[in-house]
């Protein structure tokens, strides 16, 4: 065993005593886990980035997600055990056969949830060119567009007023909605990388041009993707007005 | 030799068809016409006029012979028609003709013993019938009606009483030549809302002069609640105004309390100010409706010193409260796919009001500042304290009582019990912190709940496929879809399940049915329930002890099969546990939600068996209830083969009742219904007797007939149409046509005529 091996093995060995609870759910099925779809091209450009968020979001709230992602293929079976599913990529993206694409439209339309992730921070070409046009012909009649800053989306968990990332590509997120519900977001600012941690704990990315803070601010998104993707619209419940109005405020 | 005839009138006898004789008549015309125009040219009148004449004349007598003129010799009899004594011998005639005076029905009957001689009279050129008339007319003795003794007839009906006589079945062979009315036309049928334009039209249309007599015209002193306007059904927990016109005839200024009861109780109050003069009141009467069911309520005001009428001071009719919209809290230990599709499902559905809450961060969880989080305290005391009565059903969706120590929750579990037990509903669904894992088996909630949640049984992730049982195979909550084996192939085909709460079935006696069980995941030995449901008290309860039920819909649809069973599961166990009427085993429909006086309560019991299955010879019995909580009427009866029993209990007295129903059902627990009916204190007759001499003049006006008021002395002026009519005996014809001098007079004009024209120079 070389010497950088046993250093990182004993490192996660470390990470893991220091996990503040045990996973309790009812087995795997129970957590929440989040499907990486697999794709002609660079599928998963930051391995450790939803790793890394998972276990985030399970220290930060009450969520139990899984420990990983579980990459996933369209056209396979198999998708719908994971309704939340993440498609990352750097660089230019082949096109989806029509069935996968099938496959996909039939996920979300019966509830499921997409995060699209440009990690190449690209706009107007690579892998933004690519993914624009696959959602396109994914959800033809729910063209992409802006999401407003008053959406429950920036309300799910944290009280979020700007975005984070790797870059800051665009200072806003974009989304097909379906059924009154967003069904995709897409976001340009390299969300997995700003995620990303190497096994030592390192980060792997620097954040530009905010820093740690943005890097804060892409986990906060992060966290609020999952529970609009688990509560949908709960905080625009009217019982969450105030309270939320006068923190805003 | 018979009568001699005492008639005649002229007769063609020709052969030939009228339109041969119409022909020739014609050309007769046409060769007179052709006369005249030969001898326009004529200078000397006295010619022209002569050959005109002689001309007319020979096309005359050829007609005349043609045609064949007799007389016909007639035999003729006169015979009477008909004149209809229609005596009105409804309710409203008891009442005085005048305050303190003689009932309208005694007036009536010496208008009639004065009028005798009148009528014998009249018996000359009229054949006089006599009838009595309610809501029907039936031939009568004139004299029992001259009378005037106690009326007892519950409607008035005038116009049906004309029609009939005119031409119904009680008409004898013989034409009417008039209707003598005597009545107060207090109608409460076809006239009701006065002469109608079709009304009008069809006594028009009898051609009979209808001579009236009225009866009465002064109201007598009378207070009535005479309508109430409210819609058959209100929701719950909203206003409902119940809007009474009171009618008040002969009062003065003074107040009167108007009170709105259901079933004994005062739930709305007001005070009306009469003023004289005025006869209409609206009065309008709020309340809030704070449980659903079928309810009798009761309009009535106090009975008035005086008051011609005291049964008409209360008027009950039957509302049915309903929810507006299922009110559901959802309250769940954490985000998860499983309350994400049920919050979804819920959310979407437009009667459901949804509150949910969820659980988004514990104690050990670290998201950073709290005034940069939108989470709010999750308000226990509001929601399992004070506001839980307004909640149709409760879901415990992998909720734990224990974590949150300062929320102390496990303080609201009692109340939690007791709202089931008060007729509420509550689901627990399952995972790691639901059941025996989140510790539920020594609490207060356990008492409820449809299974045992006992500590230490654990949970499984293994993939397990759920089996219906025997009572699941026909309960509602788990009817995917119509037809036993159907049912059972829909559930076979869902996907497994992975993750199941290992809990115990309660025993039979603890009225729960395991629905859905396990068969591969065993606890203490036996197949561990997956869905169960409990009726605790009035209320009840559902398990669900998985938390990826949300595979029967979105894992579902992915096989093709879309999400169809588990919004279809949903949506039972959801209607099941807020008791949807059409989900009870036991229904109870009355024939008709407000009877007359003296009419049968009619009601339809509809028993189903424990396994939701028409259940036939099930022994039913109902009972009136009265405002004061007494049997007054009971019956009993068996379902027939739909397991529908037809009941009847005999005539109550006049009041608002509750229905209660029980069915004793092979093999299950008796099960009870309730419904509402209320007895009207008043049919219409009573309700309003007020003399309508106006409707009794315009009938007068539109048939012809003469109009006349009571008291009387003798019969008033009749007019009637044709008193008598001729009838032909024998008949016998007379040529007159058949002389020889007719034939010599047109041979002498046309000779006459030729002679002149050769002799003038025309031919």
């Amino acid at each position: 065993m070389r010497r950088r091996t046993f250093l990182e093995m004993a490192a996660l060995g470390a990470g893991s005593l220091l996990l503040p609870r045990t996973v309790r759910a009812m087995g795997d099925a129970s957590r929440i886990a989040v499907g990486q779809l697999e794709h002609g091209g660079r599928w998963n450009p930051r391995p450790s980035a939803l790793r890394r968020l998972c276990w985030e979001i399970t220290q930060r709230t009450s969520i139990e997600a899984a420990g990983d992602s579980v990459p996933v293929r369209l056209g396979r079976p198999g998708i719908h055990r994971l309704p939340f599913l993440y498609l990352a990529g750097d660089g230019a993206l082949p096109p989806f056969a029509e069935p996968e694409l099938a496959a996909l439209r039939r996920h979300l339309q019966y509830g499921g949830f997409l995060l699209v992730d440009a990690a190449d921070g690209s706009d107007g070409t690579g892998f933004d060119a690519s993914v624009r046009r696959e959602l396109q012909r994914l959800l033809p009649a729910s063209p992409l567009g802006r999401i407003p800053r008053e959406h429950v989306l920036y309300k799910s968990f944290y009280l979020l007023d700007h975005q984070g990332g790797r870059v800051l590509t665009k200072p806003w997120l974009e989304g097909q909605a379906l059924s009154g519900r967003l069904a995709v977001v897409y976001s340009q600012n390299d969300l997995g990388g700003a995620w990303a941690r190497g096994p030592l704990g390192e980060w792997e990315y620097d954040c530009s041009p905010g820093g740690e803070a943005q890097r804060e601010t892409a986990f906060r998104i992060g966290v609020n993707l999952a529970m609009y993707a688990l509560c949908t619209d709960y905080k625009d419940d009217a019982v969450h007005l105030p309270f939320i109005l006068k923190r805003r405020s | 030799m018979g009568a001699p005839y005492n008639d005649w009138r002229v007769a063609l006898l020709s052969p030939w068809p009228r339109w041969v004789l119409a022909a020739l008549a014609a050309l007769a015309l046409a060769s007179v016409l052709a006369s005249w125009k030969g001898l326009r040219g004529e200078a000397r009148a006295g010619r022209r006029a002569a050959l005109l004449a002689l001309r007319t004349l020979s096309a005359l007598c050829a007609l005349f012979l043609v045609a064949e003129p007799a007389l016909q010799l007639l035999q003729t009899a006169r015979v009477k028609n008909r004149l209809a004594l229609l005596v009105d011998r409804s309710r409203s005639m008891n009442f005085p003709l005048e305050p303190g005076g003689e009932s309208r029905a005694q007036a009536a009957g010496r208008l009639l013993s004065d009028g005798r001689p009148d009528l014998d009279r009249l018996g000359s050129e009229v054949s006089v019938e006599a009838y009595g008339f309610d809501k029907d007319a039936w031939p009568a003795d004139l004299s029992a009606l001259a009378r005037g003794g106690e009326a007892s007839g519950g409607r008035t009906d005038i116009l049906g009483a004309i029609r009939a006589v005119a031409g119904g079945p009680s008409a004898s062979g013989r034409r009417l030549a008039g209707v003598l009315l005597v009545s107060d036309g207090a109608d409460n049928a076809g006239l009701a809302d006065g002469l109608s334009a079709q009304a009008r039209a069809e006594l028009r249309a009898l051609g009979v002069p209808v001579n009236v007599v009225a009866a009465g015209s002064e109201a007598p002193r009378d207070l009535a609640v005479e309508r109430v306007a409210v819609d058959d059904f209100a929701f719950v927990r909203s206003t409902l105004t119940v809007e009474a016109t009171l009618r008040a005839r002969g009062f003065g200024d003074e107040s009167v309390q108007v009170v709105l009861r259901r079933e004994g109780s005062i739930v709305a109050q007001t005070t009306v100010r009469l003023e004289a003069g005025k006869e209409r009141y609206t009065v309008p009467l709020s309340f809030v409706p704070d449980t659903t069911g079928t309810f009798v309520l009761t309009v009535a005001t106090p009975v008035l010193p005086g008051e011609a009428v005291a049964e008409n001071n209360s008027r009950s009719f039957v509302l049915r409260v309903i929810r507006d919209r299922v009110r559901v809290l959802l309250v769940a230990g954490r985000p998860s796919w499983d309350v994400r599709f049920l919050r979804g499902l819920l959310k979407q559905d437009p009667n459901v009001d949804l509150v949910s809450f969820f659980i988004l961060r514990t104690a050990g969880d670290n998201p950073g500042p709290q005034d940069e989080l939108s989470l709010i305290p999750f308000p226990v005391a509001e929601i399992l304290g004070e506001q839980l009565h307004t909640f149709d059903a409760v879901l415990f969706v992998n909720f734990a009582y224990q974590p949150y120590r300062a929320l102390d929750i496990e303080r609201y579990l009692p109340n939690l019990r007791e709202y089931v037990k008060g007729g509420g509903a509550f689901a627990m669904v399952g995972g790691d912190q639901s059941f025996g894992e989140g510790h539920y088996a020594a609490t207060p909630l356990a008492e409820v709940l449809p299974v045992d949640p006992a500590e230490g049984l654990g949970s499984t992730a293994e993939l397990f496929r759920p089996r219906l049982t025997a009572e699941g195979r026909r309960h509602p909550v788990t009817s995917l879809v119509a037809g036993e084996g159907q049912n059972e192939a829909a559930w076979g085909a869902l996907p497994a399940l992975p993750g199941l709460n290992r809990t115990l079935p309660l025993p039979a006696a603890a009225g729960a049915r395991v629905l859905l069980e396990a068969p591969s995941v065993l606890a203490n030995g036996a197949p561990a329930p997956v869905v169960a449901v409990r009726e605790v008290g009035t209320g009840r309860t559902l398990a669900v002890a998985t938390d990826s039920a949300w595979y029967w819909g979105f894992v579902a649809a992915e096989e093709g099969q879309g999400n169809r069973a588990y919004q279809r599961f949903w949506n039972n166990a959801l209607r099941w546990l807020v008791r949807d009427p059409e989900l009870t085993p036991l229904q109870i429909q009355p024939d008709r939600p407000t009877v007359d006086p003296g009419e049968p309560v009619g009601l339809s019991v509809a028993v189903r068996g424990p396994d939701y299955g028409p259940a036939p010879g099930a022994r039913v019995s109902a009972e009136l209830v009265s405002d004061e909580g007494k049997v007054v009427q009971r019956t009993e009866g068996v379902a027939g083969a739909d397991g529908v029993a037809r009941l009847e209990i005999p005539a109550p007295p006049p009041g608002a009742y509750k229905v209660s129903a029980q069915a004793e059902r092979p093999g299950a627990a008796p099960e009870r219904a309730a419904a509402a009916v209320s007895v009207r204190s008043s049919g219409p007759e009573d309700a309003d007797a007020t003399p309508r001499p106006g409707l009794l003049r315009a009938i007068a006006e539109a048939t012809g007939g003469t109009f006349a008021s009571l008291p009387q002395r003798g019969l008033p002026a009749l007019r009637l149409a044709d008193p008598e009519v001729v009838e032909v005996g024998r008949r016998r014809d007379v040529p007159i046509w058949n002389r020889w001098w007719y034939l010599a007079l047109l041979a002498t004009t046309l000779g006459a005529e030729w002679l002149l024209r050769r002799r003038w120079g025309y031919w």
